[in-house]
């Protein structure tokens, strides 16, 4: 274990625990965009910057990414960290003025858009969430494509892809509510592609597209029912047979 | 050729040192520069002149003897005349570029017509005067050896020193010159610990620009824990207007290759990664040649020299991405995924290229190895100053009267780069300001000219070292139109993976462009600053933490001429062309017509006086006749805003 201190508090962590995790878990907030459980992390939105006194050595530094790996004192709201903080959240609301998310950082920082630099609203703000969760399917169907001002999250080419199974993973982990989709009974539509989703047998719920449970390996005659009815049949038939014995 | 053993290696040594070596050689620059001035065909001319002379002349032994280097790359071995080319020798205003071994004459701007004279030269053994480099008074030097020509005396020539006499194509060439003499000291005499004190004893500083101590980068490396260990060379070369590792990799690539390979046994690595942008094809096709010629030779591969040490070299080409050149980013790029930089909370030295622990060095950095190794780290740290020892190749260019290549020991201060060797600012204009350190460096000021050039005194100026660019600016330069260049191509090349590199370059380009359309608005310079900094503490990588560099430089020294463009919306040196206007001053006029016979769109009126008057209407602003005003009677003025 480490000790280190946040704000001046001491905390004992375990040896590569980033200090994000280290403040989350003593309650300490420390606003966080591009960062998500499940997923890799990145660090590219730098909104949990961070200023640490490191043997001496002051700087800014991305709390989410940042190993604890030894004993250093941790301060979430000094000048320069409100500095870092404002300027990113600034340029972030001059670009994605409606994102509910950014709309609530702003009011907590009292930061406002800049008519002046206002750019063109739009809702993505280039965390790569998406492109992270896909990755981790396993899918790499949408990729950060384009450079510098220009660059977005897209499939191949701009295209429908094959790669893509309609999973929904990407509209999930959208902090911004960036990625929308059509859904309507059976059919399903995201990154110009449509789906069919099928529909369990039992509930009646629209579970699963064709391309998701191709992926996930499930037999072609075994896709009647959604996960939760499948336990449930499972479990009655189990029961059922033991009892017999 | 090929050794199979050390001493294989060191009998050809002794073979090649006991041949007489006192023919004449003639040397013709193969800079771009100088292949831009018809170098090539020039250097045709003389092997023909030469063959010819060779068949007619009545001293033909003589002639035979001459070593010429002409440009073909298949080389013949039956002609006498032995083929090839050389790097860049440095003067590349003044190309192309001759130079005439082994008594050190260089000649300068060589035509055709100069051949039959610069041969008779050498046989008489006298220098050709006509077309001498010029020596202090600027007049051809009487004797034009390095010494005598001021561009040439103050430099001081280590990794640049082989390539004014040595084919970049042919190995035997550089081991004639002394190469690989330190892979086979290391391997001979040294342990991978003994070659990792000795660099880092030597105080060699990354030459990429970080100024990162190479031993202690290496000594890391080789403290990590791994099966797989990679040297990796970084020749994405991106600053606007730098080519000192363009010329390197063109003109010397073996010491690159040799001082990777000492690298590559100092840390244990038997496979390194030349990683050069495509938009240098003669840079990958020389490393190529060096490549395929040292695996012949025994030098590259496996078991090099019996020793048991196994080092394989591949090439990696870039798309040009001016990202690609930070360290995490190349990396990334190598493996395969679109060249963005990751965060480096955890160096590259434990997880790098492919998360092994991996040595990233500088084209310039590699270029350094084999001269430590061979000299000793007391005699490089004797180079240079405290602190920051050896030398560094910069790439003069801008307003002055010298371009070109340059190589100094650190410590040399900026004053003696652009005047003494660079000959001071074009058409004697006055001098404005220097930019080094590429699009992240910074412009410094005349007050700052007595500026030594190294790591640490640059960086305190509020600039940096960068990777060796140096840009001379004459009082026509506009500062804020100069940062306005600099974040437009950042923005430009900005890979746009965290918000304050994406989103805060744009805004700052936004209010730059303001700034120079005349649209500025009071408090503008203190935005610029504030936003500066917080990009600068936000960013990711380093080229987004000192991107705003060039903003924050140019505030720093220049802060009148920010305001002026904020307030008055007047751009002093002529350059924002919404905020000024050309008048002549008709006291001033001396009825020369200079103005009027230079003026690209005819707006320039004689008047009943004789005196001449700028038509404003017709005037584009393009400055032609305030530059050839010999009696400074042309102004720049604030632009009266027309109310009617």
């Amino acid at each position: 274990m480490i000790e280190i201190t946040v704000n001046g508090i001491p905390l004992k962590v375990e040896k590569g625990t980033t200090i994000l995790h280290a403040a989350q878990a003593n309650g300490i907030d420390i606003p966080a965009l591009c960062n998500h459980e499940g997923l890799t992390l990145d660090g590219n939105c730098r909104l949990c910057s961070v200023e640490i006194d490191d043997r001496g050595s002051k700087k800014i530094v991305a709390s989410c990414m940042f190993p604890i790996t030894r004993s250093i004192s941790v301060e979430t709201e000094t000048e320069r960290v409100q500095r870092a903080r404002n300027t990113v959240l600034q340029l972030l609301v001059n670009r994605n003025p409606k994102s509910p998310i950014i709309q609530q950082l702003c009011d907590k920082y009292g930061v406002k858009r800049e008519e002046r630099f206002a750019m063109e609203p739009d809702l993505c703000i280039r965390c790569g969430r998406c492109v992270r969760a896909c990755e981790a399917n396993g899918t790499n169907a949408i990729q950060l494509v384009g450079r510098g001002f220009d660059r977005h999250v897209a499939p191949p080419y701009e295209m429908e892809t094959d790669a893509c199974i309609g999973c929904l993973s990407c509209a999930t982990v959208c902090p911004t509510g960036k990625i929308t989709y059509d859904e309507s009974p059976g059919k399903r539509k995201i990154w110009h592609k449509e789906f069919d989703v099928l529909q369990c047998k039992r509930c009646g719920i629209y579970f699963a597209t064709k391309e998701m449970l191709d992926w996930a390996g499930r037999p072609e005659n075994d896709r009647d029912y959604c996960d939760h009815c499948q336990k449930y049949i499972e479990s009655v038939k189990f029961l059922t047979e033991s009892q017999k014995k | 050729m090929r050794f199979e053993t050390l001493s294989d290696f060191k009998n050809y040594k002794n073979h090649i040192s006991q041949e007489q070596k006192n023919g004449k050689e003639i040397w013709i620059c193969g800079g771009p520069g100088c292949v831009a001035n018809g170098s090539m065909s020039l250097a045709e001319e003389f092997a023909k002149a030469l063959v010819k002379k060779t068949s007619s002349d009545d001293s033909t032994s003589f002639w035979h003897s001459i070593k010429v280097l002409i440009q073909h790359e298949d080389k013949n071995p039956e002609q006498l005349i032995k083929i090839g080319t050389t790097g860049c020798m440095g003067p590349c205003e003044n190309g192309p570029i001759v130079h005439v071994e082994p008594d050190g004459f260089y000649y300068q701007k060589v035509t055709v017509d100069d051949i039959e004279g610069i041969l008779s030269s050498i046989k008489e053994n006298m220098p050709y005067k006509t077309k001498a480099m010029s020596g202090n008074d600027g007049k051809p030097a009487e004797i034009p050896s390095a010494e005598n020509i001021p561009f040439l005396a103050k430099q001081k020539k280590l990794v640049l020193g082989k390539m004014t006499s040595m084919s970049p194509l042919e190995l035997e060439d550089h081991i004639a010159h002394g190469g690989y003499s330190a892979l086979i000291k290391a391997l001979e005499s040294m342990t991978p610990e003994e070659v990792c004190n000795e660099v880092k004893a030597s105080g060699l500083r990354g030459r990429g620009g970080g100024g990162f101590p190479t031993g202690t980068k290496w000594e890391s490396c080789r403290k990590s824990v791994s099966d797989k260990r990679y040297v990796l060379v970084n020749g994405d070369e991106g600053d606007p207007g730098a080519f000192m590792d363009r010329a390197l990799m063109e003109g010397d690539p073996y010491s690159v290759i040799e001082g990777l390979t000492i690298g590559a046994y100092a840390i244990g690595s038997s496979e390194g990664i030349i990683y050069v942008r495509h938009e240098y094809p003669l840079a990958v096709k020389r490393l190529a040649n060096a490549i395929t010629n040292l695996e012949e030779a025994g030098l590259l591969g496996t078991n090099i020299l019996g020793t048991g040490f196994d080092f394989h070299v591949e090439i990696c080409k870039g798309g040009g991405a001016f990202v690609c050149g930070e360290s995490t980013a190349l990396m990334t790029s190598i493996e395969g995924k679109p060249g963005v930089p990751r965060v480096k909370y955890i160096r590259s030295t434990e997880k790098g290229l492919w998360e092994s622990p991996t040595v990233l060095n500088n084209v310039e950095t590699w270029a350094n190895v084999p001269h430590i190794i061979v000299n000793g780290a007391e005699w490089f740290r004797a180079i240079g100053s405290e602190n920051n020892s050896g030398t560094k190749v910069f790439a003069l260019v801008g307003k002055v009267r010298n371009t070109g290549l340059v190589e100094v020991p650190m410590g040399t201060t900026l004053r003696e780069i652009i005047y003494d060797i660079g000959g001071g600012v074009a058409k004697n204009r006055p001098f404005k300001a220097v930019q080094t350190g590429g699009p992240s460096g910074g412009c410094l000021p005349g007050s700052m000219l007595d500026t030594p050039v190294d790591f640490d005194s640059l960086t305190a100026a509020g600039s940096m070292m960068g990777s060796g660019g140096m840009i001379v600016m004459d009082d026509r330069t506009c500062m804020v139109d100069i940062a306005r260049y600099f974040i437009d191509f950042l923005v430009e090349e900005s890979c746009g993976k965290c918000v304050p590199c994406r989103e805060g370059l744009k805004k700052m380009q936004m209010i730059l462009h303001d700034l120079t359309e005349g649209k500025g608005q009071i408090g503008d310079t203190d935005a610029l600053e504030e936003l500066a900094e917080g990009i600068s503490d936000t960013s990711l990588c380093a080229l987004g933490q000192s991107a705003a560099n060039p903003v924050l430089s140019t505030i720093r020294y220049f802060k009148d001429e920010y305001i002026e463009h904020e307030k008055d919306h007047f751009c002093r040196s002529g350059v924002c062309k919404k905020m000024f206007r050309v008048t002549i001053d008709e006291e001033k006029c001396k009825s020369c017509g200079l103005c009027s016979k230079n003026c690209p769109v005819d707006t320039i009126e004689k008047l009943d006086s004789g005196k001449y008057r700028i038509k404003q209407e017709g005037c584009i602003k393009c400055g032609a006749c305030f530059e050839v005003c010999p009696f400074s009677s042309v102004d720049i003025v604030k632009e009266v805003i027309d109310h009617d």
